[in-house]
């Protein structure tokens, strides 16, 4: 199992108008070793941040971070041979129009011989159910496929570290359930953020995370637990807004 | 993303003759197709080229229908040109001109038509070999061409939703609301594509 070493890790970007930098990351110290490990929180609470700088997308402001002892900043090469990584949506991340060209094309600078690289790709696309699929555009698979195969193009290169931000958020409940079981299945260590609070169950570790801190470090019942509360909102609090069933504003609609 | 035509013809699986043919030979085709655009001067010519390359693109069983929708993003553009040069240099310069941008492009259909993209990118790498020389990474030549045939159908797909955006709120004449969301789309796809090349660790430098 690899271990990633957060050490005072902080990320503030400069905004303009701002005389002080705005901090999406507090600062942080973690030592990450479980296999299966989760980051929950509210949407801008920081969550991507944190997962980013796992293989170097984002830099550190200050303080460091390290995968396996590689420094996400000075040995970025390494970190991100070490750990892919899935963003929520797989459109963003897969670059070629079919499954079977984007799975090569992650194999292009671990591969150089075609045959080599052609048939290692129809390998990866078979463990993941998707040869049928494979010279399909990716326009015109599902959700569920599409995120499969991208999930499929960042493991062709057999990462250590698998980092995914959301995956499941734009798939529907069938697709959430391949996911979770695909996941359970990984020998990588896994680590993933989500607001699927029923996948965070299934993690050996949660982070809760609230305004670039984070709050809550521990098992995944006691960190959903302190999620809810954190988010629940006092029962008169809508009235008193004027949101409640008996408010005006909701008559008038 | 409503549409997702793409100006080149995607690899269509086959063993003609054109699916058979040299890479180099196929790349000299299409250079050679964009030198003739620059001297061939009679629309007639241009118009006997055009029906030579389409008889080709048919050849290696592509269809018609593939041969049409590689075309039809450009047709809009093209009649646009045509009119203007029409106006501005008489009926045979515009259809001379149109015609061999089409030539050119149907010369790039027959190769991305009969050419797996990997096989493309691996000709193109080899071809960018000699400029190890200088520092530069054939791979990265090959990583533009790749972004390079991605780019194309999705910003195409982002006007096409973008006017229908303006369509739906009557804002369809006010150029702002097509030309700014789509460039904001755009900035905002490359910085998306950068952020997932990075990721994959594509794109850097060779150890």
């Amino acid at each position: 199992m690899s271990t990633i070493v957060l050490d005072r890790a902080a990320v503030r970007v400069a905004v303009d108008g701002r005389p002080v930098p705005k901090t999406l990351l507090k600062e942080l110290s973690l030592q990450l070793t479980e296999q299966r490990i989760g980051v929950i929180g509210a949407n801008g609470s920081g969550k991507s941040t944190l997962l980013r700088l796992l293989n170097g997308l984002v830099a550190p402001s200050s303080g460091t971070v390290t995968v396996d002892g590689a420094d996400t900043v000075r040995e970025v090469r390494e970190v991100r041979r070490r750990v892919g990584f899935v963003f929520t949506d797989p459109l963003s991340q897969l670059v070629m129009p079919t499954g079977r060209e984007d799975v090569e094309l992650s194999l292009r600078r671990s591969v150089r011989n075609s045959r080599e690289r052609s048939s290692q790709a129809e390998a990866t696309l078979d463990r993941f159910g998707l040869l049928p699929l494979a010279d399909q555009s990716i326009y015109e698979l599902s959700g569920g496929e599409r995120q499969l195969l991208a999930l499929a193009a960042v493991l062709a290169v057999d990462p250590a570290v698998l980092v995914l931000d959301e995956p499941s958020t734009l798939l529907d409940l069938r697709n959430r359930e391949l996911l979770r079981r695909t996941l359970a299945g990984l020998r990588q260590q896994v680590i993933l953020s989500t607001h699927d609070l029923e996948l965070a169950m299934d993690l050996e570790r949660v982070l809760v995370v609230d305004a670039g801190a984070v709050v809550f470090d521990g098992g995944p019942a006691a960190a959903v637990d302190h999620y809810r509360a954190l988010c629940a909102v006092a029962p008169d609090a809508g009235a008193a807004s004027g949101a409640g069933p008996e408010s005006p504003r909701v008559e008038q609609l | 993303m409503s549409s997702h035509g793409f100006l080149l013809a995607n690899y269509v699986p086959g063993d003609s003759l054109l699916h058979r043919a040299p890479l180099w030979l196929k790349f000299v085709l299409v250079l050679a197709c964009g030198m003739a655009s620059f001297r061939i001067v009679d629309w007639a010519v241009a118009a006997a080229v055009l029906v030579l390359m389409c008889g080709l693109f048919l050849l290696s069983g592509a269809g018609l229908l593939r041969l049409f929708r590689a075309v039809r993003p450009v047709l809009p553009v093209l009649a646009a040109i045509g009119l203007f040069q029409w106006w501005q240099l008489g009926g045979p310069t515009a259809a001379r001109i149109v015609l061999n941008v089409l030539v050119c492009i149907v010369a790039a259909s027959i190769l991305t038509a009969t050419t797996p993209v990997q096989r493309l990118l691996d000709g193109v790498a080899s071809l960018a070999t000699p400029f190890r020389r200088f520092g530069a990474d054939p791979e990265r030549f090959a990583l533009t061409i790749a972004i390079m045939l991605r780019s194309i159908p999705f910003i195409a797909g982002a006007y096409s939703d973008v006017r229908d955006s303006a369509r739906a709120r009557g804002l369809e004449r006010n150029p702002r609301a097509l030309v700014l969301p789509v460039f904001i789309t755009t900035v905002a796809f490359a910085r998306q594509t950068g952020d997932a090349l990075a990721a994959r660790g594509l794109g850097e430098a060779e150890d």
